[in-house]
């Protein structure tokens, strides 16, 4: 693997994650504020800015890579996100949650690997 | 499960509108998009072309146009979603996705699934039957 595609994965994974927190948040301030509201509409089109730039990205990779090779870096994002959410959104993340949230992405790993 | 988020989740909707339903509906859409997303890239591959790094050409595929509008779709049933559950439960449960490819090409197109990929599954079935419980159990007292 080339350092440029590397470095894509990563950009890919981490817009990604950025975009699922801003728009979690988003859908919080819709719930209260309405859907008319200036700053869910603009967080909300911050968030599908960031998804849609993930997505070209996975395309052009998928264009290169199998499915099975990219897979394990989506079943990062499971991690990052719940630790993520945790911090930024300030959601609770109990122990639960976190052995959860591990075992899913180490299953996601295997399962693209072998 | 905070006494905010049982709150929460006693507000949501019914039927169709319920968050779970629409969960799975999510997934449902991801499910077939990634399928066609696959098939498409790969019919339209042009690796030499450098432009072809942004994806931008996969746009060429009717089947990609397809993994688009279930994308969409997926994506609005995600974002009601976020509305009435919290990321770090509704995100790891979205990825159910994960064992339903390998369980759906090995019961449908007869695949073989190496016993490291059923090990990887068993993993996956066991942390997500961790992150449901709680939600579960507070369903079941609603």
């Amino acid at each position: 693997m080339s350092i440029l595609a590397f470095i894509l994965i990563v950009v890919s994974l981490l817009s990604f994650v950025v975009a699922q927190l801003i728009l979690k948040r988003a859908m919080e301030i819709s719930a209260t504020n309405g859907l008319r509201n200036s700053r869910f509409i603009s967080l909300a089109l911050i968030g599908v800015a960031l998804m849609t730039v993930s997505f070209f990205l996975t395309l052009g990779l998928l264009q290169r890579f199998d499915l099975s090779y990219l897979y394990p870096f989506q079943g990062l994002s499971v991690i990052f996100i719940a630790v993520t959410a945790a911090i930024v959104l300030k959601e609770k993340l109990s122990l639960r949650l976190i052995a959860g949230t591990v075992l899913i992405s180490a299953g996601v790993v295997l399962v693209s690997m072998s | 499960m905070t006494t905010e988020g049982t709150q929460k989740m006693r507000d949501q909707p019914r039927g169709f509108g319920n968050p779970w339903l629409q969960l799975g509906l999510s997934v449902a859409c991801v499910l077939v998009s990634e399928f066609l997303l696959k098939r498409g890239a790969t019919e339209i591959a042009e690796p030499d072309s450098a432009f072809s790094w942004t994806g931008i050409n996969g746009l060429e595929s009717p089947l990609v146009w397809w993994a688009i509008l279930l994308i969409v779709a997926s994506f609005i049933s995600w974002l009601y979603v976020l509305r009435y559950v919290p990321l770090t439960v509704a995100y790891p449960l979205s990825r159910v996705v994960d064992v339903l490819v390998p369980l759906g090409c090995w019961m449908f197109l007869g695949e073989f699934i190496s016993p490291l990929r059923w090990c990887g599954i068993a993993l996956v079935i066991i942390g997500l039957a961790l992150v449901a419980k709680p939600v579960a159990q507070i369903e079941e007292r609603l």
